[in-house]
């Protein structure tokens, strides 16, 4: 994870998080949650509530999914990076896809329809325009294959999206959005990027203390609430002795993941560790 | 194009479908097809219209006024609280209805399996994740009759004592989940899901409750697994489970649980409503009843096409699909989704649709979406596109399917840029044997029979792609004359070949 990734997600900007979904959204989660024996199960429809609070599925959505379904937010994301279909940060506000698969590919369906796309737009498939308004992906079947090429973009779905019908739809969208065609010309994508960062690993999880430093190599990165920058220098409150021993051959980062509850004393420990032993 | 096809149908475009495309093509022929192309049958042909698909064509047909206005929920009225449960399930036992998913499972074997007496709930999945490409038929009972799919639900959760029914759908299907959910919801506010459904539970009856949850997936194949279905309606990714034991005995949280297609149940209300008899007069001894065609591919009508089972293969094609495009000349068939072994013209002409005579082709009937491939396709560049397919889609569990998909794609690969190696299909057929049987669930088959299937009928096409063989040789020579531990290695026979000798063997 690059340093340029944790500074999104650091501590500072998580104070400022959502705890849960708008009122509205909150009202359907019960409703979705009591369709299910647990909370847990939910979480498909969940998600796709959060896809519609957030836009797309963000870090701060999947924190509140994952404590409103009483799950980690790990088996939130494996979730969430298993299936295709949810939209994430790195995807446009428009996301088109082109179905891929045989039958839609047969007769240069789908690369036609692919490369009128990347005319129009001026990306190359698998990639995000510059403004984050519009990307253009390849995906496995969108089941609708007697009328090839299918193309889904915005919860719309459209078969036989060849010619001018295709060009007359992107129109329509540039304009929806102020844009024209000649903005975006001579304009390279971005790639979209499929790591984008989910879970710092100075990550806290709820009910955790907001001083267990977790993770030591991107120092900057982390600052708590109320206690500036992190340095070699130990708040007074963690620099008491270490009552669980750490492991050899563990590092700090990994010893204070470990023991979830004295991840504060364990980095103390990591830092001083002579000064302790 | 087929709108010559069903002269009683407007045939307008339904509307506040969210389709620009053509949307005509869903035509199902009304009359029987003649038999023309058929060659001469045991017993004479049945009539046949179409019976789920019979009002997809008309507007508003997904509402429930529509629905009631045929004779809607007259069946499940009728029978839910009256009829005993095992009567039921014997009824769909006796008509002999088959999964419509891909395996062909007797229905009402499956239901009769449901373990009793656990004291855990029964449960009920219905399997909308319709993800075999070239499958499209659930769609369009989704979108245009989804009504026709709650009504089988209530029927099938009564005969198997189920009160919670899951629907889980594909997350791409959109329009079909909004029907599917505006439907359940009608159907929940006129009494006929929910508390004590149909009026039960008054006049000392015992009251019938009933729960139908849609769920929507997010583009995962493999969730059309039964058990990676229940995993994702869990809450978790959509891995498959081992079995046994079968869902049956132990499925969804853990309880009995029936999981069976959408097409399935929606039948499910017409075959009690008309009978065993009724069913049993289409189709074949081993395959009754009727069933959804999607025809795609080089035909001039592709489209979904309801068609007692048992027909032939060359009648689907010719008569229904219209021929192939431009005159073209047939190369192959995929009879089943992507996954069915391949079928050489010959065989088309052999062939009926119905389980038993696919099986004995030594391909599948699966989940009836028939592809046709003409003489332009290119049969290597195909198979590259499905291998891709299925390395996308393997779930990663198991070792030989979570490998073995991916050599499949990179060897396809070389084949596709016309840079196959010698002895690439004999590696070719070897990963295969090495997939199939060997995984927790079927998706290591499904991505290996397709890639026999090509190999078995169409090698040449593969062996065209392998680089020349003087170039080969040429090759062979020069690494031969400047590493001697190549020349050991592939004069003994131990190494690899000459041009699998990478650079670091070229030193």
């Amino acid at each position: 994870m690059s340093p340029s990734n944790m500074q999104s997600t650091n501590n500072a900007v998580r104070a400022n998080w959502r705890k849960e979904f708008s009122p509205e959204g909150m009202k359907k989660f019960h409703e979705y949650a009591d369709e299910y024996p647990n909370k847990r199960s939910a979480l498909m429809m969940v998600l796709r509530l959060a896809e519609e609070e957030f836009g797309s599925i963000t870090d701060e959505a999947m924190q509140i999914v994952a404590d409103l379904c009483n799950v980690g937010v790990s088996h939130v994301q494996g979730m969430v990076t298993f299936y295709t279909h949810f939209k994430r940060p790195f995807h446009g506000k428009h996301r088109f896809m082109v179905c891929a698969t045989l039958m839609c590919a047969l007769e240069n369906n789908t690369d036609a329809a692919l490369k009128q796309v990347e005319a129009k737009l001026g990306i190359k498939t698998g990639e995000i325009t510059a403004d984050g308004l519009f990307s253009c992906e390849k995906v496995e079947c969108l089941a609708d294959c007697d009328k090839p090429p299918v193309v889904q973009c915005d919860k719309e779905h459209f078969t036989s999206m060849k010619g001018p019908q295709l060009d007359a739809y992107l129109d329509q969208l540039l304009k929806s959005e102020g844009k024209t065609a000649a903005d975006y010309q001579g304009k390279p994508g971005i790639k979209m990027d499929q790591r984008v960062p989910t879970l710092p690993s100075h990550f806290n999880f709820p009910g955790e203390s907001q001083v267990g430093a977790r993770h030591f190599e991107n120092k900057d990165a982390y600052s708590p609430e109320g206690q500036g920058e992190l340095t070699t220098k130990i708040p007074g409150a963690l620099a008491t002795p270490l009552t669980v021993p750490v492991a050899d051959g563990v590092n700090g980062a990994n010893g204070a993941l470990g023991s979830k509850h004295n991840a504060g004393k364990s980095h103390g420990s990591n830092q001083n560790g002579a000064g302790h032993g | 194009m087929a709108e010559e096809q069903k002269p009683g149908n407007p045939g307008a475009a339904i509307p506040g479908a969210a389709t620009t495309g053509a949307v005509s093509s869903a035509a199902a022929p009304a009359s029987p097809a003649p038999a023309a192309a058929a060659p001469a049958e045991p017993k004479p042909r049945v009539p046949f219209s179409p019976v789920l698909l019979k009002y997809i064509n008309e507007p508003n047909s997904h509402t429930i006024e529509h629905y009631l206005a045929r004779g809607g929920y007259e069946t499940a009225r009728s029978h839910v609280g009256v009829t005993e449960p095992a009567t039921l399930i014997k009824l769909v036992d006796d008509s002999g209805l088959r999964g419509r998913g891909g395996a062909g499972f007797p229905t009402g074997k499956k239901w009769s399996f449901l373990a009793k007496g656990t004291g855990k709930p029964a449960y009920l999945a219905v399997n909308g994740d319709e993800s075999e490409p070239g499958t499209f038929k659930d769609r369009y009972i989704l979108e245009r009759d989804p009504h026709e799919l709650v009504e089988g639900v209530i029927l099938t959760c009564y005969a198997i004592g189920s009160k919670h029914a899951f629907i889980y759908l594909r997350g791409e299907f959109i329009l079909g989940f909004e029907r599917l959910h505006a439907a359940v919801e009608a159907a929940k506010a006129k009494g006929l899901v929910g508390k004590n459904i149909f009026g039960t539970g008054h006049d000392g009856k015992p009251g019938v409750d009933l729960t139908i949850t849609v769920v929507r997936g997010a583009g995962a194949y493999i969730c059309g697994e039964e058990t990676g279905m229940l995993s994702s309606i869990e809450g978790g990714r959509g891995y498959p489970k081992i079995k046994p034991p079968f869902p049956a005995v132990s499925g969804l949280f853990g309880c009995p649980t029936i999981v069976n297609n959408v097409e399935t149940i929606s039948a499910v209300t017409h075959i009690i409503k008309h009978g065993v008899a009724w069913h049993k007069q289409w189709g074949t001894e081993k395959s009754p009843g009727f069933k959804i065609f999607c025809l795609s591919g080089a035909v001039k009508k592709p489209g979904v096409y309801e068609v007692p089972l048992g027909i032939p293969m060359r009648e689907m094609i010719d008569v229904y699909g219209g021929g192939l495009k431009d005159g073209r000349k047939m190369k192959a068939v995929i009879p089943g989704g992507l996954s069915a072994p391949v079928l050489t013209p010959e065989m088309v002409d052999k062939c009926t649709l119905d389980y038993e005579s696919l099986a004995s082709l030594g391909s599948m009937l699966g989940s009836g979406g028939i592809t046709v491939l003409d003489e332009q396709v290119d049969m290597v560049s195909a198979i590259y596109n499905t291998m891709r397919f299925y390395h996308h889609e393997s779930c990663g569990q198991c070792t030989p399917c979570r490998e073995g998909t991916g050599w499949l794609e990179k060897v396809a690969h070389r084949f596709h840029h016309d840079e196959g190696h010698q002895g690439d299909v004999e590696l070719l057929a070897d990963i295969c044997k090495n997939m199939r049987g060997r995984t927790i669930c079927v998706l290591a088959d499904a991505a290996a029979m397709p890639m026999q299937g090509f190999l078995q009928y169409f090698k040449k096409d593969f062996e065209a792609k392998i680089k020349d063989p003087a170039f080969v040789e040429k090759q062979r020579t020069y690494r031969d004359e400047i590493s001697p531990k190549a020349k050991t290695l592939s004069a003994t026979g131990a190494g690899p070949s000459a041009l699998d000798v990478g650079s670091e063997m070229a030193e």
